[in-house]
């Protein structure tokens, strides 16, 4: 019963939850945006003079901004069009009966329970190390000259790794709904004389459409902020072969000590991302109501 | 063109049998109704016909060739689901077009055939919906169109009335029996619903636990069931069923009366009870009588003007000539 009493009684119940959570963002949000507008550098202590638009057009003209824009859309899009793809592929595979499904299962999804640090270090150290790892002792056994993956293509092993990490959430989510799928509808396109590859194609691949969109939703919204791979492999060399946004703003503000020009970036990835944000939601909007 | 032969069909689910050997056969442009309680077996013997599940041993023959191992798809059987199993991305007419499209068609034979099905299943101006737009009978009608424009050598139906409303359905099983007298085409029919089983087979099959209790056609069932669990199967009301002295006076185990069998009668009669419930349908009154010594009420049907009610008196006399008799391992006695 929503009375006027009760209602009041409910907004008064849940101040605190939201005034903190107004504190929580509003606050960081305004100073970043204050100090991007100041000259503020660690290494030069003193005055912080306000100078206008100064950081960010030092930011937006800085040739590393360039970089690091195609390397964020590369890594988005590359792991988006990794995970899509072998999710669906994983998923049409678990999807059949086989001995040992809830195992598999578990394997499959395993690698998203590993904190994005330790599987870099791993992946850097015991995979693709040009010395010691995996690769180079497979590449030694067949006579070849080990690849130094971090070294000559930091950016695509970037991919490959966190494309590794994310594979998973890409195939419980489409493999959940590969199961929702009324097995009555294979049916009637198998006695309607569909080819297994034309039910793939005409009813479970339609029928994965809402599913994919929310894994691209959601994986793009944690791949425009990557950072912890980059940092443990490669520091966004070499170079800045593999710097993305994210770890720009980072080089700018904690290596370079520029705290000013360190907020305008991060101002500047806020609206980038919002912008790819309202785009997503107006796409995935669209075939969410459908 | 349409006729199905089963010889000696075996089902097992791992250890469980769900049908032992079986032998039927179904002729050309017949409508064939297998009927059953749930869990007779009765989808699943339509499934193994389809081809949706494959037999343990037997064979299957279609038009006299052997179908055993085909796949569903070269069977030349359409079905219809009890879901419908509509694709939901697809307008109805590529729901309909689908299995055309599947054969390899061309576009414009494709829409020929389609604005042909549509024509007679009235769904012309539905054609570029999406099945989530229709009502349940569209729905149905839509099923019942893709699987007729492969014009198939006979049709398979699930259960496909059990998610309509009861309006509907008695629509639907006149639009049915309508298309079959206008096809001629072969149709086996599953349902646990005797009425439907009774209005339009020309052939009802009864099953339990994956045995065929009788095969027969609608009133060679009503007339002379076979034995107790047909005779009780089929008819609405159930068929009266005694034992003890009243069927030994007919020198029999268990005897058998239908409710539009029993009389009324001012005095005297086999039976004396009292009612303890009645049923006015305004054509027709049912009474529910408790009789002295038997353990379930016996039911009667009656005028729907009569002028009992609730706690009378009542005396029956059932017509000899329709009593059925059966002996102590449930089956008919002539």
């Amino acid at each position: 019963m929503a009375t006027q009493h009760s209602r009041a009684a409910a907004r008064f119940m849940i101040a605190p939850s939201v005034i903190v959570l107004l504190l929580w963002m509003a606050v960081p949000l305004a100073l970043t945006l204050y100090f991007s507008f100041l000259r503020y550098n660690l290494l030069m202590p003193g005055e912080n003079p306000f100078v206008g638009w100064e950081n960010y057009s030092y930011f937006l003209t800085d040739p590393a901004f360039q970089t690091a824009i195609v390397n964020t859309l590369i890594l988005v899009l590359g792991v988006l069009f990794i995970t899509v793809l072998g999710g669906i592929g994983l998923a049409v595979l678990l999807d059949q009966p086989m001995w040992g499904t809830g195992i598999v299962r578990i394997m499959v999804i395993s690698p998203f329970f590993v904190m994005p640090t330790v599987s870099a270090l791993v992946w850097k150290n015991m995979f693709m190390n040009p010395v010691n790892g995996l690769f180079a002792f497979l590449a030694g056994t067949f006579g070849m000259a080990p690849f130094d993956f971090l070294t000559q293509a930091p950016l695509a092993s970037i991919v490959g790794i966190v494309s590794w990490q994310w594979l998973p959430f890409a195939t419980l989510i489409l493999l959940t709904a590969m199961q929702s799928l009324d097995s009555e509808q294979l049916e009637a396109a198998e006695m309607d004389g569909a080819s297994a590859w034309s039910r793939f194609w005409y009813i479970k691949l339609p029928h994965l459409a809402r599913a994919i969109t929310v894994v691209v939703l959601i994986q793009t919204i944690f791949l425009l902020s990557i950072f912890a791979e980059i940092l443990v492999t490669t520091n966004g060399g070499p170079g800045t072969a593999s710097t993305n946004l994210t770890y720009l703003v980072y080089a700018e503000s904690l290596l370079r000590f520029d705290v000013g020009t360190g907020s305008a970036g991060g101002v500047v990835a806020i609206i980038l991302a919002n912008i790819v944000a309202i785009f997503l939601m107006r796409m995935i909007g669209k075939n969410l109501d459908a | 063109m349409g006729n199905i032969t089963l010889e000696k069909v075996q089902k097992k689910f791992g250890e469980t049998e769900v049908i032992p050997p079986l032998d039927l056969a179904i002729e050309d442009g017949e409508f064939v109704v297998f009927v059953g309680p749930s869990g007779c077996g009765k989808s699943t013997l339509l499934r193994l016909i389809a081809g949706l599940e494959d037999v343990s041993s037997g064979e299957i023959r279609i038009d006299g060739k052997p179908a055993t191992d085909l796949p569903p798809a070269k069977r030349g059987l359409a079905m219809v689901f009890q879901s419908y199993a509509l694709y939901p991305h697809m307008s109805v007419r590529k729901n309909i077009a689908f299995p055309l499209k599947m054969a390899g068609l061309n576009a414009e034979e494709q829409n020929k055939r389609v604005e042909r099905a549509a024509a007679v299943l009235n769904l012309t101006d539905y054609l570029d919906r999406r099945p989530g737009q229709l009502s349940g009978g569209q729905r149905q009608r839509v099923a019942i169109g893709r699987s007729i424009v492969r014009e198939p050598a006979a049709f398979l139906f699930d259960e496909p009335l059990s998610n309509l409303d009861a309006a509907l359905r008695v629509g639907m099983r006149l639009e049915i029996t309508e298309l079959h007298e206008r096809l001629k085409t072969t149709m086996i029919y599953v349902t646990h619903d005797q009425v439907e089983a009774m209005t339009m087979a020309d052939k009802i099959v009864v099953l339990r636990a994956g045995h065929v209790e009788q095969v027969g056609s609608p009133l060679e069932l009503y007339r002379n069931p076979r034995n107790l669990f047909v005779a009780g199967f089929i008819g609405s009301p159930k068929m009266n069923l005694m034992t003890g002295e009243h069927a030994a006076r007919h020198d029999c185990t268990t005897i058998g009366v239908r409710p539009e069998h029993m009389r009324i009668v001012e005095e005297g009669g086999t039976f004396t009870g009292r009612i303890i419930v009645s049923e006015h349908l305004g054509s027709d009154t049912f009474f529910h009588v408790e009789i002295p010594g038997m353990d379930e009420p016996m039911t009667v049907r009656a005028d729907g003007e009569i002028g009992l009610r609730h706690g009378d008196t009542i005396h029956l006399e059932p017509e000899a000539r329709q009593i059925h008799r059966f002996d102590e391992k449930g089956l008919r006695l002539a």
